[in-house]
């Protein structure tokens, strides 16, 4: 399970932009959480990822309550959730070729000799040629460096993946090509998703359940029915 | 099948407009190709693509906003016979952008000034448009503001303090203060919410129903959908299609098999993306740029097909789902 | 089109200035790396009968007031300035950068205390502050260096940590620390790389710098031992003829400074443009 429960974040301790939020997501289910942007959803897609520590409230992962964020946390937990971004462009590291930017984790975890046959197997999977893999960022479109950012984000084969507003800039063809990866890859997996984003026909054509921002999140008051239960 | 503007010349007609861009080492890229449409006074047109396939050049090349290493060829004619293309820096800013065509930009918090007020900015353009002075600037800036429904009430606001929708509408009554006759709308609802897109989309069809004649250019279908008269779809720097919105969206649905993939790719529809990407700019194949992601492609598709005023396909289907015999 | 028209003429005179400015640097590096070896001739061969010669084909830049070749006295002088320069604004560099990584880095209390030293040794005059270091030791090259380096690292260590700081709050570390990164895997895979252009650039500005500060300690008869052939002392030396109308001894050691810290000047502007985010690519699809 992915947990959180009365979740208050933000950038300001005297205005969250995310207040006692609760959610909780099963292993192998999909989740599309859905709001109009600047309501703080992406800021709640960090904290799950653990990439930004709350004000207050808890999130327990797989069983496990997570005690610290960003690299705080063990490294395991970190790893067992992926992340896909909305802009790609500010989640490549400019410098690094889209084969680099793929094996950056596997790198990082120390698993370099996995480096050739895993970026081998996704790299069609995402739908990018040998030749793209060579490239770097600003020579290639925004939709090929997201599904260069899909597939580091896969790499390491998360059981928890969360993509916020992964296809808010992307057209109609390669968000349903994205869209079909992540689906494929949990099929295969298990995995389990949270998927961010405010175009309402989207997530529901995608995921198992929608649930709308305004549901999860209470007004400062401890009970919200609407929450649902973990 | 071309829609007939009546009995007056349209407020735009491009004809082969062609934009290379010459690059490092001597390189081409052939960003737009061959274009030809023409724009009635009380019609939407919406072109559509994927980024990348040179929708926005096109646009930048009908303001004269490329950049120094680029290359226009064909014609852009408003309808007193102005080339748009021919035209230098210095007519382009007196007499066309503003007073001829008014542009409704991509981010409006980035094309309106931080550091003044919206109704200091609607002032300032009324008296260099439009030539108002002291005391009628006043109402006239409020009226300007009216048009685009932005309420007088945050006219005294920075643009920071505005919200994305109201920024919007400001920088739209920016742009229609010069009455111009054609506004071109560059991708006017990226990154806004859907209830937003509508809400952008509505506001600006209500300026083509008052008989301006508006080119949107977007990669949102269902802005499109929602606001066009007619559709052009781009593909890799050119026109394949251009057909009639309510029968492209609706019965029978586009003839290029492109259209028919952007469409089937969208989460309403059968949410299936067109296999493969689209092809470099720099590096197009001989033949139709299409026809590696395409179902149907033969032989036929070594060679470009031509584009015919509505098709650029060699077996693209008619109304009824049959092939066409022309080839 | 208009741009063009433009854009052209000015795009060729910044060339100009790039080759010219490259030039002269090489012409100063092999000056500096061969003349010595090459030439066998004695900078501080002392000649009493040609004291204070105007320049002649014989003594080009003329000689000084003990009849030394002041042309052989300004190359090695350039030498010696030049290597005050480049050690001292490596040092600084390095130490800047470092200081500036860590302090963003870290963040918090670590972040305050160095930033707080940083703005404290800023606020008296870097003049006066090396006056002071170079004054606690005898004069020769070390202490100069060392007194320069320890004055300059300031604003790279500003430039650094502002840098570091507006990278770490981008998407592309949150990925990396998603994918397993350490923090010290963060800094060197993600943040110095992101930062060395910069640091490098604030450098290779820094050697000039450096050099005129050089001179100036030596001016100020602070810096490097008399004897010693340094562009500061040749000109402080020169001093006392200038008054009685001896120009080129001044003149031309003047020159060795001015001309080559403009051309390093000027390759260090070219590469800031090189590595400004400005220079977007060329097309707007």
């Amino acid at each position: 399970m992915l947990e959180l429960t009365r979740i208050t974040a933000g950038y300001d301790r005297r205005d969250p932009v995310v207040r006692e939020v609760s959610l909780s997501l099963a292993p192998g289910e999909s989740l599309g959480l859905l709001g109009p942007s600047g309501c703080g959803k992406s800021t709640l897609a960090r904290v799950a990822a653990l990439l930004h520590r709350p004000y207050a409230g808890t999130v327990v992962l797989d069983g496990e309550p997570v005690r610290g964020w960003r690299h705080r946390a063990p490294r395991a937990q970190r790893t067992a959730v992926g992340v896909v971004f909305q802009q790609p462009r500010l989640s490549a590291d400019p410098r690094l070729t889209l084969r680099e930017l793929i094996a950056q984790p596997l790198r990082a975890t120390g698993r370099r000799s996995e480096v050739a046959d895993r970026v081998a197997g996704l790299a069609p999977a995402v739908g990018l040629t040998p030749e793209l893999l060579g490239r770097r960022p600003h020579e290639v479109s925004d939709g090929q460096l997201q599904r260069a950012c899909l597939a580091r984000a896969l790499v390491l084969r998360p059981r928890w993946l969360i993509c916020d507003e992964m296809t808010a800039m992307l057209d109609a063809s390669t968000t349903a090509a994205l869209v079909a990866v992540v689906e494929s890859y949990r099929r295969e997996s298990g995995a389990g998703l949270l998927a961010v984003g405010h175009d309402r026909v989207l997530l529901e054509r995608w995921c198992d359940r929608t649930v709308g921002w305004q549901e999860c999140s209470g007004p400062g008051a401890p009970q919200e029915s609407m929450s649902p239960t973990g | 099948m071309k829609n007939d503007p009546g009995p007056t010349a349209p407020v735009l007609s491009v004809r082969g407009l062609s934009v290379r861009f010459r690059m490092r080492g001597g390189r081409h890229i052939a960003a737009v190709a061959d274009a030809h449409f023409d724009l009635a006074a009380g019609e939407c047109l919406a072109l559509v693509g994927e980024s990348g396939c040179g929708k926005s050049v096109l646009a930048s090349a009908l303001l004269g906003l490329l950049p120094g290493n680029a290359r226009t060829s064909g014609s852009a004619l408003l309808d007193d016979g102005t080339d748009l293309l021919g035209l230098g820096e210095r007519s382009l800013a007196r007499t066309v952008r503003g007073r001829r065509i008014g542009l409704v930009p991509q981010s409006p918090a980035a094309h309106l000034t931080p550091v003044r007020t919206v109704r200091a900015q609607l002032e300032e353009t009324l008296r260099e448009l439009t030539g108002a002075r002291r005391p009628a600037l006043r109402p006239a800036a409020e009226q300007a503001a009216a048009r685009a429904s932005f309420p007088a009430g945050h006219l005294d606001r920075y643009p920071h303090e505005l919200s994305g929708g109201l920024a919007q509408r400001a920088a739209t009554a920016l742009a229609l203060i010069g009455d111009a006759p054609l506004l071109l709308a560059d991708e006017p609802t990226t990154g806004l919410d859907r209830e937003l897109v509508e809400r952008t989309v509505d506001e600006l069809r209500r300026h083509a129903d008052g008989g301006r004649a508006l080119l949107i250019i977007t990669h949102d279908l269902a802005a499109a959908e929602r606001i066009a008269d007619r559709v052009a779809v781009m593909y890799a720097g050119r026109i394949v299609e251009l057909a009639d919105a309510e029968r492209f969206f609706g019965e029978p649905g586009p003839r290029h098999p492109y259209a028919r993939g952007l469409l089937d790719a969208l989460p309403e529809r059968a949410f299936v993306p067109i296999p493969g990407m689209p092809p470099e700019l720099g590096a197009l194949p001989e033949g139709c740029a299409f026809a590696a992601r395409c179902g149907r492609a033969d032989d036929r598709c070594s060679v470009p097909p031509p584009f015919d005023g509505a098709l650029a396909c060699h077996h693209g289907v008619r109304a009824d789902g049959e092939e066409p015999v022309h080839a | 089109m208009a741009e063009t028209a433009l854009g052209h003429p000015l795009r060729t005179t910044r060339r100009i200035r790039v080759i010219a400015s490259a030039g002269i640097v090489a012409a100063v590096l092999l000056a500096v790396l061969l003349v010595p070896p090459l030439v066998q001739l004695d900078q501080q061969a002392v000649d009493l009968a040609a004291r204070l010669r105007p320049p002649s084909w014989e003594h080009p830049f003329g000689t000084d007031d003990v009849g030394r070749d002041l042309l052989l006295r300004c190359v090695y002088g350039l030498r010696v300035s030049l290597l005050v320069g480049v050690v001292a604004g490596l040092t600084a560099t390095v130490i800047g950068t470092a200081v500036g990584a860590l302090a963003a880095a870290f963040g918090g209390w670590t972040d305050r205390v160095v930033m707080r030293l940083v703005d404290t040794f800023s606020s008296v005059p870097h003049l006066l502050l090396g006056i002071f270091i170079v004054a606690m030791f005898r004069p020769g090259v070390g202490p100069v260096i060392v007194s320069v380096a320890l004055t300059h690292w300031l604003s790279t260590a500003r430039i650094v940590r502002s840098e570091v700081l507006s990278l770490r709050s981008r998407p592309f570390i949150d990925a990396a620390i998603s994918g397993g990164a350490s923090r010290g895997r963060v800094v060197v895979r993600h943040l110095l790389p992101a930062v060395l252009p910069q640091a490098g650039l604030a450098a290779v500005l820094m050697v000039p710098h450096a050099m005129w500060h050089e001179s100036a300690l030596s001016f100020l008869g602070l810096g490097l031992p008399t004897h010693q052939a340094s562009l500061g002392n040749l000109v402080q030396t020169a001093r006392g003829s200038l008054l009685a109308g001896d120009w080129w001894p001044t003149l031309f050691p003047g020159l060795f400074l001015v001309i080559p810290t403009l051309a390093l000047a000027g390759l260090a502007g070219a590469w800031r443009e090189r590595i400004n985010p400005r220079r977007r690519s060329e097309l707007m699809l």
